[in-house]
């Protein structure tokens, strides 16, 4: 965990340092990458501007919506898959070859179907999370060892406590990695959706900063997103490694 | 003489192995008297771990019957019958003495009532001091241990011990076997032990049944009157080695 940390720290000095050193020194041509220093200014002007500020609502209210909806409803569709292995030949198929092709290319489709709103943005999310999150449920249901479940039936377990006192705990880290990626991909979705058609949305602004040559401001969206989705995804690995911390030699043996 | 606590009469189990039948048991019948240690031996796929899954409850047999205490058996019985299996199947995310209370918890006995009951048992198999320590953080045969423990907690009458020694090594293994005699010295319940291992079978038991390659069936059962408390030792006398051949001519005619 420490040498993680100071590992952390030492790519964060030197991609920051590096940044800010070659800026100064003109490196590079300003124009294209003007010192973080400058970079960090303008974002916080960003941060104290209610129309920014309305955007970023905008953008994270979509993943977030995507993500209530895509969660519950994929992890279930794991569950039974794993436990109804007849349904998880049929449909394990289909979801490995929709696993297999690039989402972004049915983005055109969703924009025709839904338009460029709201509801658009939430569905592309939707489907970008789902899948992983199914695959990682999935895998957890299997990956109950069914010693663990004849055990509890001998010593008396009901059908409702076999369920919450050995599947949801056995399931809980993959369960918890396929919500991490899960998120992931969520973003990736909603944010695509917003680059490529949208009024709103940080995704725009990026995407409309870019076009129009406005580094700095492209530098400080970039910098506001790279920091969020980090910080988002180190939260829940966390919480997966508080969970999986009993499983760091071999599980259940 | 009192109802035997097992009765097993014309018992057989059928598997479905694609479009094969597997005859897995056929027409075993025998009976295990309170508070005697018996071992049922046998090669590999015999069937004897089938046959301990349907003493215990877990699955149904496809003729025959098993009483146990005189009661048809049709599910398990928690109150009466308690299993220690091969894996030790603790549960990684509970801490040994949690693991032990397991089975407590699940019909909802008090906290300190069981944490009571369950230390003097972790205390019993030898393990006070690593109540606190989760299973992998216990060596393959403490986390065995712990599962006899467990065995325990609900006071049954009667254990089921599926190949329990079967994945520790030869030392660890003789160990585990005689402090089980240890245990069961102290608290006197019916097991009902598996192994492969004639040596374990003979050391530990009262009775030894022998099993015959699948369809399993009992071809003999064998007294073992090597007085009690054992002593290891008496794996290297005579008469030892001369049960073991018996034993081991009774297996090796079945398979030819």
């Amino acid at each position: 965990m420490g040498a993680a940390l100071a590992g952390y720290l030492t790519f964060a000095v030197v991609l920051f340092g590096g940044w800010e050193l070659v800026g100064r020194l003109r490196l590079v041509d300003p124009d294209l990458l003007p010192p973080l220093s400058e970079v960090s200014a303008l974002l916080w002007r960003f941060l104290q501007d209610p129309r920014f500020i309305a955007d970023l609502g905008v953008t994270a209210s979509e993943v977030a919506v995507a993500f209530a909806i895509a969660a519950p409803l994929a992890i279930s569709t794991g569950f039974l898959l794993g436990e109804r292995l007849h349904l998880a030949e049929a449909f394990n198929p289909v979801v490995h070859f929709i696993l297999a092709i690039p989402q972004s290319i049915f983005l055109p489709v969703f924009i025709l179907a839904f338009g460029i709103g709201f509801l658009e943005k939430v569905l592309f999310g939707i489907t970008h999370a789902y899948f992983v999150i199914v695959v990682n449920s999935f895998a957890a249901v299997r990956s109950i060892p069914p010693p663990l479940v004849s055990a509890a039936r001998v010593f008396g377990a009901t059908r409702t406590q076999i369920y919450t006192r050995i599947y949801l705990p056995a399931m809980l880290p993959l369960i918890l990695t396929g919500l991490r990626l899960g998120m992931i991909f969520c973003i990736i979705g909603v944010l695509l959706a917003e680059m490529y058609a949208s009024r709103r949305g940080i995704g725009r602004l990026i995407f409309t900063w870019g076009e129009s040559y406005q580094v700095p401001e492209l530098l400080a969206g970039i910098l506001l997103i790279s920091v969020l989705t980090v910080a988002v995804n180190e939260t829940m690995r966390l919480a997966e490694l508080r969970v999986s911390r009993f499983y760091t030699r071999t599980a259940a043996a | 003489m009192s109802t035997p606590i097992i009765e097993v009469s014309k018992l057989g189990k059928d598997f479905r192995a694609g479009h094969a039948l597997v005859h897995a048991l056929s027409d075993v019948s025998f009976a295990v008297t309170e508070g005697q240690f018996v071992t049922l031996v046998g090669p590999s796929g015999c069937g004897k771990s089938t046959l301990l899954q349907i003493l215990a409850g877990l699955i149904g047999p496809t003729r025959g019957e098993v009483r146990i205490d005189g009661k048809r058996i049709s599910a398990p019985i928690p109150e009466k019958i308690s299993m220690v299996f091969q894996d030790p199947t603790l549960l990684p995310w509970k801490t040994a003495l949690a693991n032990v209370e397991f089975p407590l918890d699940l019909r909802g006995v008090a906290r300190p009532t069981r944490r009571e009951r369950c230390s003097a048992l972790l205390e019993l198999v030898g393990l006070r001091e690593f109540a606190e320590h989760y299973p992998h953080e216990l060596s393959g045969g403490m986390r065995q241990r712990v599962a006899i423990a467990r065995g325990l907690a609900q006071d049954p009458r009667l254990i089921l011990m599926d190949e329990p020694f079967a994945a520790l090594d030869e030392q660890t293994r003789t160990r585990m076997g005689h402090d089980l005699l240890d245990i069961w010295e102290k608290t006197r319940k019916t097991v009902f032990f598996i192994t492969h291992s004639l040596t374990e079978a003979i050391y530990l038991s009262d009775v030894v049944m022998v099993m015959s390659p699948r369809p399993g069936r009992i071809l003999e059962t064998i007294a073992i009157d090597f007085p009690r408390p054992r002593e290891l030792d008496v794996i290297g006398s005579e008469a030892f080695g001369r049960v073991r051949n018996r034993i081991w001519h009774l297996i090796a005619e079945a398979e030819a």
